[in-house]
């Protein structure tokens, strides 16, 4: 045991579905009892990361730690321990009851089930006497993600792995959900490994985020990444068109489907009614500021600019919030340089 | 709770096997072979009970074609036989396969065809019928299954010095029992060779709408004689012969072949015994 | 056609008589179908999840000799079972032959190829999801062999009707080991085959009649457990 120490130490994993790589992580931790968050797009790598969180199978290569210790699919260190939500959950061919004790029966320990059952349910907003009898397919989408959650917070797990807990759940549940991962850290505390598209959730409750892409994990930095395709405007200059007008200009992508990644600190931000120079840059954007929320972890504010359709991300001190008094519903303008962009 | 579901079916599992296998029978019993003619006219039903009453010995048979009952007796599955096959038979018992053969009683064959007696063969000789038969390629219908019945049928054509008209357009093999032989050759309007309890069966069921009727009978070498073999110890130490001996003496007894003349099918004596 | 209608009238004679010879065939093809399929399941449904579950070398050529097991035809596994049971066979020494225990071996070779290749396709359609799903609530190998099967049941449940229906209507297998003997071996089948060899055509579509009659017995109690 070595607590506070990495929970999960990954070398040199990769996993590849028939000969296509999913995933290659040269090294990565998870510190026991931390919050992690992962981010990235479709097919990004994150399912596979996580199904390999969970033991549900082996990696094709390299070897993933817990406490310490290699392990396994069905070694007793993470039975039961380490437990997996998926986006869609599967409910058993049984009554919610009986999906919800499952992991309990199997491990025999069922001393006051019926009281733990009930517990279990209302962390999800679920009433005992309404739902406990209902067969698996007299539930709602929602409701059967939350009791799927409940079947595993009865666990009390030591690992709670959420792969797009609230993708596809009505905004009550989804909410639902949200508070029952966090309870699941005060009382038992749960080491959380979530992946989802609610990046606003991650950075509010991470205390470290990962970006994934093409099945590699970045540290941070990787929010603004845009997709193609990119047409060719002239000599060198390439462009993708947003909305209506708007075109964000590059130079020569690789391929005319490469991701183009804006980095971080090549973005300035300033409020539209307050741009008074005329300096030159090659793109320049104008938004609204949708949603601004606190990091925890760093203690920085991260804003969401709205420009059309597309959303980019802005890491910003409070310090220059304050000094250009942005807040939500704020026009403002986004500019950089089209030679600083990152083909990936 | 399914772990409980499936453990039971486990035990009804072997329960079942150990029902299936408890019900192997114990005590005296007999293990016959025999030919289909003794079980499908009830001969075997109706002298099995008073078998038993006199001995004790609980009779069991299965009814297969002669060929494979003798084989079943060389192989030791079974105790005894009854069959009607005695050129085949004696070769059994030289072979060692069987013993104490006994003759016990028998019937007659007949050949049988259109009333309009095409082939013109009625009240003619065996030998002068089938040389007719074969001259007009009039249709004969062989059961071609290796049974006493089709034993018997080869004979005549070999004793009437014709070969066996195996792959002639005239000669139709069913491999099907009697009945169903009988109904081909009404069918296809033609001749065949049956036992006599077969035909009045078929005459029977059919009534007036049968139109087959007796073409030629009577003759010596259409005797078909019925036999009791006991399966040869020497071949089989496991058989039980004192029982099968048992069967044979009694069936040659004086009770047992009252009986046999005693019983009829449709009011027709369908064998007639002849063990003394 | 006129033995059809007497058939069925017999049929009802039979039955409301309780015609003891009638009975006694019902009695052994309820006893030695029953016997035969229970092995088979309790054989076939881990096969069969193996052979659906896992991928491994040589599954697909498995997958294939299995299927073609399933055509196989009754007298010929009569003959096979008959030729190991016999006296003078392998198993001679256990007596089997003429019994409803040998009549079992050879049904079980019957069914137990249906109750794999049918379990193995209802676990191979088995939802994705399941696997991960149980492993991830802590599940060990033996529940995951359990809770899938328990899972996919309605599918086994059909298998095991299907091999059911299949054993209890054989005649091949029953007619060569079992001999057909009355009192002891004689099934529904076989007297059917009897029956009809003796022309009596009326009691043969009675005895079949019978036969229908428990096969949809059995099935309105399955879908009875369906609905349940």
């Amino acid at each position: 045991m070595n607590p506070g120490g990495p929970l999960y130490q990954l070398h040199n994993v990769v996993h590849c579905y028939n000969d296509t790589r999913a995933l290659s992580i040269d090294r990565m931790a998870i510190p026991a009892g931390s919050v992690t968050g992962l981010i990235g797009p479709n097919g990004s790598g994150k399912s596979t990361l996580l199904k390999l969180l969970a033991f549900a199978f082996n990696p094709t290569e390299g070897e993933i730690r817990f406490r310490g210790r290699m392990a396994y699919p069905f070694s007793r260190e993470v039975r039961s321990r380490v437990t997996l939500l998926t986006q869609e959950p599967y409910l058993l061919k049984r009554n919610v009851f009986d999906n919800i004790a499952y992991g309990l029966k199997v491990r025999k320990d069922t001393d006051r089930l019926v009281e733990r059952v009930e517990k279990a349910l209302a962390t999800v907003g679920l009433p005992y006497q309404e739902f406990a009898f209902r067969k698996w397919h007299e539930l709602s989408g929602g409701e059967t993600q939350r009791a799927a959650m409940a079947a595993r917070l009865i666990l009390e797990p030591e690992v709670l792995l959420l792969d797009e807990p609230t993708a596809s759940v009505d905004v009550e549940s989804a909410k639902l959900i949200r508070d029952a991962s966090l309870a699941a850290r005060e009382l038992f505390g749960t080491t959380l490994v979530i992946s989802s598209h609610d990046w606003h959730w991650l950075y509010e409750i991470c205390d470290n985020l990962l970006h994934l892409f093409k099945g590699m994990i970045f540290d941070s930095g990787m929010e603004n990444i845009l997709s193609g395709p990119w047409e060719k405007q002239g000599d060198k200059l390439y462009a993708k068109n947003i909305g209506q007008k708007e075109k964000i200009f590059v130079s020569a992508p690789p391929e005319g489907k490469s991701y183009a990644l804006i980095p971080e600190n090549s973005l300035s931000i300033i409020p539209m009614d307050a741009e008074t120079t005329t300096s030159h840059f090659d793109n320049r954007l104008e938004g609204i500021i949708t949603r601004m929320i606190l990091q925890k972890s760093s203690m920085e504010i991260i804003a969401s600019i709205m420009i059309s359709d597309l959303f980019f991300t802005v890491r910003l001190s409070g310090e220059t919030v304050r000094s250009l008094s942005l807040a939500p519903g704020v026009r403002v303008v986004i500019r950089f340089q089209k030679d600083s962009v990152k083909w990936l | 709770m399914k772990k409980s579901v499936i453990g039971k079916a486990g035990i009804l599992a072997l329960m079942s096997v150990l029902l299936v296998f408890g019900s192997a029978w114990a005590g005296k019993s007999l293990m016959m072979a025999t030919t289909t003619s003794t079980d499908n006219t009830g001969l075997l039903e109706y002298l099995e009970p008073e078998f038993e009453q006199d001995t004790g010995i609980d009779l069991k048979w299965t009814a297969t074609g002669t060929g494979k009952a003798l084989e079943l007796g060389r192989r030791c599955d079974v105790d005894v036989l009854l069959v009607h096959a005695p050129p085949a038979e004696k070769a059994y018992v030289e072979n060692g396969y069987g013993k104490d053969r006994k003759q016990i009683m028998y019937n007659d064959f007949v050949i049988i065809g259109p009333d309009a007696d095409p082939a013109g063969i009625k009240g003619k000789s065996i030998g002068e019928a089938l040389e007719k038969l074969k001259s007009s390629k009039s249709l004969f219908v062989s059961r071609g299954d290796d049974s006493g019945t089709n034993k018997k049928e080869l004979l005549l054509w070999d004793s009437s010095g014709i070969k066996v008209p195996e792959r002639a357009e005239w000669y139709l093999q069913t491999g099907q029992g009697m009945l169903a032989t009988i109904n081909v050759t009404e069918e296809r309007n033609g001749y065949t060779m049956t036992d006599r309890g077969t035909y009045i069966k078929y005459r029977s069921d059919k009534g007036e709408n049968a139109r087959l009727s007796i073409m030629v009978e009577g003759d010596e070498i259409l005797m078909n004689q019925y036999s009791v073999i006991a399966v040869n110890p020497d071949n089989c130490p496991d058989t039980k012969y004192e029982l099968a001996v048992e069967f044979g003496e009694w069936m040659a007894g004086e009770r047992a072949q009252d009986l046999i003349a005693d019983f009829r099918l449709l009011g027709k004596k369908l064998f007639i015994p002849n063990a003394h | 056609m006129d033995f059809l209608l007497s058939g069925f009238i017999k049929a009802l004679h039979l039955l409301l008589n309780r015609d003891p010879s009638t009975w006694t065939a019902v009695a052994a093809t309820l006893k030695v179908s029953t016997g035969s399929i229970l092995a088979s399941l309790a054989a076939g449904l881990p096969l069969g999840f193996v052979l659906g579950y896992f991928d491994f070398r040589g599954r697909r050529f498995i997958r294939t000799c299995v299927d073609t097991l399933l055509a196989l035809p009754t007298v010929f596994i009569g003959l096979v079972v008959y030729a190991v049971i016999t006296s003078r066979g392998p198993l001679g020494e256990y007596g089997l032959l003429f019994t409803l225990s040998g009549i079992a071996i050879g049904q079980i070779i019957l069914a137990l190829p249906i109750v794999v290749a049918l379990t193995a396709s209802t676990v191979e359609n088995m939802d994705s999801r399941l696997r991960l799903t149980l492993v991830s609530l802590g599940a060990g190998k033996k529940d995951l062999l359990l809770t899938c099967l328990w899972e996919v049941r309605y599918g086994l449940l059909a298998a095991a009707v299907t091999a059911y229906g299949r054993v209890m209507t054989e005649v091949g297998i029953s007619m060569m080991v079992g001999g057909n003997i009355k009192w002891h071996t004689r099934t529904i089948t076989t007297a059917i085959a009897l029956e009809t060899g003796k022309g009596m055509f009326a009691n043969g579509i009675a005895l079949g009649l019978v036969l229908i009659t428990i096969a949809f017995a059995v099935n309105m109690s399955v879908s009875f457990l369906r609905r349940k």
